[in-house]
């Protein structure tokens, strides 16, 4: 009886493994065939006009960095949580952007990586809010965490835009548009 | 032991495999970027020789011992070279990302929890504790590397880590010998001694010269160049980031002040 179980048990442990290997490798190649499209379409439609605009009003007034703009006034111009729940989402895309361009640089690792590293200080914010809005605190600490993420996502995707243009990507006027 | 004029191939054939491996990476200059690999190859030419000596003029004892001795260490430098690959894929740059390296780490932690798991499963039918512990050996370490080959591609995709070209060659040799190994492995638990499980460690075998052979042809090739991001982009690049940090650390600030 034993031996049937460990039959079983090796069958599906083997299966697994080839499944899983299989699954990552087909969606590696999966990626680099439509990587572009499908990287701009995963972007989520953002105010950016209005999120640059949240964004300048903090890094513009260095070393201050002080906000002119009204606490309300950000939260509406971000678009409350919902705005940085797409904000979060994007934050993932711009990762997989600077990786993008590591098929050709693979020195361009260290901008995705430190793209990785904002992104991920990014959401532990973006999560603290949350806490907050469900203990009903989020308007006293949105505009001054959610300023300073719009800030760091918007120095991100500067710094992609600089690496595209500076390699002159074909895509990069793609990018910029989407950006 | 009797051995057939097929295993005698068998044997001349990864022995003058791993000889021409041995010379590619010296050649080409591959050893200093993999030298645990160059260690592994190496040790398994000493292990080819001191064997066929050890079968000619040693006892069935000695045999056993000195098969067992350099099998623990072809495991050992099996797991360093998965470590080593590791590093090629996940610190291109010169240095693990904290939380990838973490990542990798516990990958690994899970996959010796798995693979005791399955070696401990195996209840193989021997009449020796010798056999029982060889078997299962062998399979926890089958079990082991593939579950670290699968994991090291799930996680560099994941993450939209590049494999570079012998890198990726080098694991896919390893990854498909050591799933392959599991099977024979397995099949050595229901019919040791069985003509089922010698055709399936044939054909084991001759996938490893299959894999030699790849791995000749492939390391003989050299990489495509890659291409360098121009020194003053890195400038302006950093330049952006270091405001990003500003901020950020802003935002730790208040936060520990809150």
């Amino acid at each position: 009886m034993r031996q049937v179980i460990f039959l079983f048990i090796v069958g599906a442990f083997v299966s697994t493994l080839i499944g899983i290997a299989l699954y990552y490798m087909m969606r590696a190649r999966r990626a680099s065939k439509n990587a572009w499209q499908i990287l701009l379409g995963r972007l989520r439609q953002i105010d950016r006009e209005k999120f640059a605009e949240v964004a300048l009003d903090l890094l513009d007034d260095q070393p201050e960095e002080h906000s002119h703009l009204e606490p309300d006034r950000i939260f509406e111009m971000i678009g409350g949580m919902n705005g940085l729940d797409a904000l979060e989402e994007n934050c993932d895309v711009l990762i997989d952007l600077a990786t993008y361009v590591q098929r050709w640089y693979p020195d361009a690792l260290q901008i995705s990586e430190e793209l990785r590293l904002n992104a991920r200080e990014i959401k532990w914010h973006i999560g603290r809010l949350r806490g907050a809005s469900a203990t009903g605190h989020l308007r006293e600490q949105f505009p001054v965490y959610a300023q300073r993420a719009v800030a760091t996502y918007y120095l991100m995707t500067r710094s992609l835009l600089v690496l595209y243009e500076g390699v002159k990507l074909p895509e990069f006027a793609e990018l910029q548009q989407a950006l | 032991m009797h051995l057939s004029s097929l295993d005698n191939l068998f044997w001349a054939l990864s022995f003058f495999g791993h000889c021409i491996l041995l010379g590619v990476l010296l050649i080409r200059g591959r050893a200093s970027a993999f030298p645990v690999f160059t260690t592994l190859i190496s040790v398994n030419i000493v292990r080819t020789i001191v064997l066929f000596f050890t079968l000619r003029y040693g006892s069935k004892g000695e045999y056993f011992y000195t098969y067992w001795t350099l099998a623990f260490v072809d495991m050992a430098l099996q797991l360093a070279l998965s470590y080593e690959l590791a590093t090629h894929v996940f610190q291109p740059l010169g240095a693990w990302a904290p939380d990838v390296r973490r990542s990798f780490l516990a990958l690994v932690a899970t996959s010796v929890v798995l693979a005791v798991g399955l070696a401990w499963l195996a209840a193989p039918p021997t009449k020796t504790l010798r056999l029982a512990i060889m078997i299962r050996g062998d399979l926890f370490t089958s079990a082991l590397m593939s579950e670290i080959f699968v994991a090291m591609v799930a996680l560099s995709v994941t993450l939209g880590l590049p494999w570079r070209t012998h890198v990726a060659r080098l694991a896919q040799g390893m990854g498909v010998y050591s799933v392959y190994g599991i099977v024979t492995d397995a099949a050595h638990t229901f019919f040791p001694g069985n003509s089922a499980y010698r055709t399936l460690s044939q054909m084991q075998i001759g996938l490893y010269i299959v894999c030699l052979g790849y791995w000749v042809v492939t390391l003989a090739m050299e990489e495509p160049a890659p291409r360098k991001l121009p020194a003053e982009l890195h400038e302006e690049l950093r330049a952006l980031q270091e405001r990003a940090a500003l901020v950020l650390r802003g935002l730790r600030t208040t936060e520990s002040a809150s």
